[in-house]
């Protein structure tokens, strides 16, 4: 097949036929949807843990809104405009489903905004049966987080097509384009993941574990896909420094609890923590990148899956230690930022470690589990970043 | 009709005015000889106990509070100048929203803002932006808002009054516990399960594609091996949804069941009688279920060990003979340890007794907790300090004959069998009334208080004990508005000078049913308890 040939006149040039052509609009708009979703998700959740009460209409939520509004849009273009169109070039660069043809990211965005609409009166009824949830992870925000995880990875199926039909500095921008959509992603993960990496948990398997599930998949995805060797660090150095400006203006923004208990007398918005260092693994994997190449792809994961593990312990254990400790109770390191109804008498207001696992037993399983969720997680992202880079017709 | 108190036993005339339920078998049966009344009774409670016990545990699941069945608060009380009637329905679900309406008994009031408070602790000082209560277009004194409870527990809502005579504040105490779980409505159901099907089908098909067509070049077909590779990525794909399937209904299985164990039920007081007369009441305590760590959202009822004193007493105790209820008795058990108690019983008739046991932890929640005994006649000593009751009442829905020929009259709103609503909020009024008719002279505090109400269920499942301040207990009133419970118990029992004739309670039944009203007050240093009847619709 010849990919270069094709590139000059199929896809979706249809949609963007200018003889210089640019990004497409419908690329931007799922970019920037893809950058709405975790900004929205972390100010909704400082909101949650500033104020307590929201709506329909609160800022944080219709910035998410407006992601799925976004995706909506280039979706039912995508798919609409192809299918009902007589747009042969950009039919012949579509997939189809359920007899609608369209490109591969605009049907997983629509699916995700499908799953999100379903999660709200699902979630809505939870709140009926069960309460109003302080925790993030319940069935209907699983089911929400998977259709915001669709509806991100669906955009970044589409850059990566537009990226493979493309070439020249319109490629470069492309691969840089779906790079900050991995980034967005793992922002979007490590967000979902907070109740287990809060840093009580730092000294407990559970937190290595939760940590380790997902990030060596987007890595070697997104790096395999773009070729860019240091797509990782990048992608991690987005996820460090988003955490910290948001850890560092979040608190320039007046708020107070709508709802009681309060527990913490707040002021301001409280930001969200210090963020968990898994750019030094990124940057020791990315280095020792052109030496794993050459091994066989299992063997590349485990060793990939280890040095992650190991270097998220060596570093994140000791840090651990030094966000407990009074030093670290400053704007920079936020841990003297709690949320209003945390009671005083909770590990993480007294700055200690809780412990997740009540046996070394379990412990130690945990440590274990989280060597297998990283070694599979790079061996999926090696599958998964060799499609990715295939894709011709996302 | 025989009256017991702490001093006084009077017999009452014949023929007085029957129950208006007169008609049911409970009164039926009471025209029967002694002798057989009893073996009958034995009989029938044989039959009837453990089903009435099972209906009132499994229907009483909707409890909260100091009371069985009864979860509404209402409260009458005074924010400075302003004079208040408070009403607050908890939610049946926590976190959840409480309905708090406020009615002032005056036109002076111009603004009410409302906030939620804990009782006691950190989060009793620490205060959220309050509310404004919405004032009602049609009726300006009356106000409304919702507050949202974020965990289960003793409560109160600090109300902040303006108007034409400056701000002040009241505390009002309300305990949230989750009582049920909504189940889903079937067409909320349907929905899901279409939205469902179509997501796992549009999940199936996309990977499908994905694998078929994504990577082949623009206009090109996919061929057979393509195709046998999108079939094979379907299949995967549904063999990988239906396992998280299952596993995510195992999930919410267990999400179902943490939610039930942690569901509020009324707990139980295991009674048991010895030498005679002698009522020994183990109460409820905590077990591993609700000793459950790393969760914020228990209940604040395992312990058994953190009792105050409500006016006066660690325990006020019901005893209610079923299901004639002709046998009523509010006793005070002395602790003999941590959640032991003992009384020594008066002179009582035989029977089946349901138990409501009323006690008030540190933390300012407050619960009754039930239970049942069998029990033969008692032969002793009279009911001592503040222990009263009355041995075989009549019950009437206007007059009850108290002692000395004295009568205790409910004043009702015109006619006076006017529809009684439920979940309406209203005074219950009553007047003593001397032999000749003439208002009581020698009224005095009962336990540092006008008098107190029982609202009982014919059936049993709905019991509150009420004061004229409202349904809530009065160590947990102290608590809320930040004061000593033990100290103004102490103070409110000062109080000797005569009082008015006419005693209310603000109250709303829960549901539509027949409901017999204990009232008991203190007059000429005797305790006394007028009963009456009514229908709710």
């Amino acid at each position: 097949m010849n990919t270069i040939a094709t590139r000059q006149s199929a896809g979706f040039a249809a949609f963007n036929d200018s003889p210089k052509r640019g990004i497409p609009w419908y690329v931007w708009a799922c970019a920037l949807g893809a950058l709405c979703i975790p900004v929205g998700l972390y100010w909704d959740i400082s909101w949650h843990e500033t104020i307590g009460r929201d709506t329909f209409w609160t800022p944080a939520h219709l910035m998410i809104q407006f992601a799925a509004v976004l995706a909506a849009i280039y979706s039912s273009f995508l798919i609409f405009g192809t299918t009902f169109s007589k747009n042969q070039p950009a039919q012949n660069a579509s997939v189809s489903v359920f007899g609608f043809r369209g490109p591969l990211g605009a049907f997983i965005s629509a699916w995700g905004g499908v799953a999100m609409l379903t999660s709200a009166p699902f979630d809505n009824w939870w709140h009926d049966a069960y309460g109003l949830d302080v925790r993030i992870i319940s069935p209907p925000h699983v089911l929400l987080a998977m259709g915001i995880a669709a509806l991100m990875w669906g955009a970044a199926i589409l850059v990566a097509g537009e990226m493979n039909r493309s070439e020249g500095p319109l490629r470069k921008h492309l691969e840089w384009l779906l790079v900050a959509c991995g980034g967005n992603i793992l922002i979007l993960s490590m967000l979902f993941k907070l109740e287990y990496t809060n840093r009580i948990f730092m000294h407990s398997g559970i937190f290595y574990l939760a940590v380790s599930i997902g990030p060596l998949l987007l890595w070697n995805a997104i790096s395999i896909a773009t070729g860019r060797r240091w797509a990782g660090a990048i992608m991690a150095a987005m996820y460090t420094g988003f955490f910290l400006l948001c850890l560092w203006i979040f608190p320039f923004f007046p708020g107070e609890p709508k709802l009681g208990p309060v527990y913490q007398q707040v002021t301001h918005f409280i930001p969200l923590q210090f963020p968990v260092l898994i750019l030094v693994p990124a940057v020791l994997l990315d280095l020792l990148h052109p030496r794993l190449q050459a091994l066989d792809k299992w063997q590349q994961a485990a060793i990939q899956g280890i040095i992650f593990v190991v270097t998220l312990a060596a570093v994140q254990w000791p840090f651990g230690n030094f966000l407990m400790a009074p030093a670290s109770r400053n704007w920079i390191f936020g841990t003297n930022y709690f949320f209003f109804f945390l009671p005083p008498t909770t590990k993480q207001a007294q700055h200690l470690f809780a412990s997740w696992e009540l046996t070394s037993v379990h412990f130690w399983r945990n440590v274990v589990f989280s060597f297998v969720a990283a070694i599979l997680s790079a061996r999926i992202g090696i599958v998964f970043g060799n499609w990715l880079r295939r894709v011709q017709r996302g | 009709m025989k009256q017991h108190s702490a001093v006084s036993n009077q017999h009452s005339a014949p023929g007085q005015p029957r129950s208006s339920l007169s008609a049911s078998g409970a009164d039926t049966f009471s025209d029967l000889p002694q002798r057989a009344q009893r073996t009958q009774r034995k009989i029938r409670n044989k039959i009837l106990r453990s089903v009435l016990l099972a209906v009132l545990l499994l229907c009483t699941a909707g409890v909260a509070s100091a009371h069985v069945g009864s979860p509404d608060v209402y409260y009458d009380g005074y924010a400075g100048p302003y004079h208040l009637l408070v009403t607050i329905r908890p939610p049946t679900v926590v976190p959840g929203v409480a309905e708090i309406q406020i009615r002032s008994v005056s036109n002076d009031v111009t603004r009410i803002q409302i906030l939620p408070l804990r009782m006691v602790g950190v989060a009793a000082r620490l205060a959220p932006r309050p509310d404004t209560a919405e004032r009602s277009s049609s009726d300006p004194q009356l106000f409304t808002g919702g507050l949202w409870l974020l965990v289960r527990g003793a409560w109160k809502v600090q109300v902040h009054v303006d108007g034409r005579h400056g701000k002040a504040e009241l505390a009002v105490p309300v305990t949230a516990v989750s009582t049920t779980s909504a189940r889903m409505r079937r067409a909320l159901g349907g929905l899901l399960a279409v939205l469902g099907i179509f997501l796992v089908a549009g999940l199936v098909a996309i990977i499908g594609a994905a694998n078929r067509e994504a990577d082949l070049a623009p206009g090109e077909h996919p061929g057979d091996s393509k195709k046998h590779r999108g079939r094979i990525g379907m299949v995967v794909m549904a063999v990988i949804i239906v396992v998280a399937l299952v596993s995510g209904n195992g999930w919410w299985s267990a999400e179902a069941a943490d939610n039930a164990r942690l569901l509020y039920r009324p707990p139980h007081v295991q009674a048991s009688l010895q030498n005679g007369n002698l009522l020994s009441l183990q109460l409820e305590g905590p077990t591993a279920e609700t000793r459950a760590p790393l969760r914020l959202d228990l209940p604040e009822r395992p312990r058994v060990d953190d009792l105050i004193p409500d006016h006066g007493h660690l325990m006020h105790l019901f005893l209610v003979r079923m299901p004639d209820m002709k046998s009523f008795w509010h006793l005070h058990p002395q602790q003999v340890d941590a959640g032991e108690f003992s009384q020594g019983l008066p002179d009582l008739p035989a029977g089946d007794y349901w138990i409501y046991a009323d006690i008030v932890h540190q933390s300012g929640f407050s619960e009754t907790q039930i239970g049942e005994i069998d029990l033969p006649a008692v032969s002793s000593s009279q009911p001592t300090a503040d222990d009263a009751g009355v041995a075989n009442a009549n019950a009437d829905p206007k007059v009850s004959q108290l002692g000395d020929g004295y009568r205790m009259v409910w004043e009702q709103d015109a006619a006076p069998l006017k529809a009684l609503k439920a979940k309406e909020a209203m005074h219950f009024r009553f007047r003593i009334e001397d032999r000749n008719g003439k208002p009581a002279t020698d009224m005095e505090n009962y336990m540092g208080m006008a008098g107190h109400t029982v609202f009982l269920s014919n059936d049993g499942k709905v019991f509150a004990h009420v004061h004229p301040a409202g349904s809530v207990s009065m160590a947990a009133a102290a608590l809320a508005q930040g004061e000593n419970p033990a100290t103004t118990d102490a103070m409110a029992g000062m109080h000797h000078a005569p009082l008015s004739p006419e005693v209310s309670f603000p109250y709303g039944f829960p549901q539509p049913g027949d409901y017999h009203i204990f009232v008991q007050i203190k007059r000429g240093g005797k305790v006394e308890t007028g009963v009456f009847a009514a229908r709710v619709l």
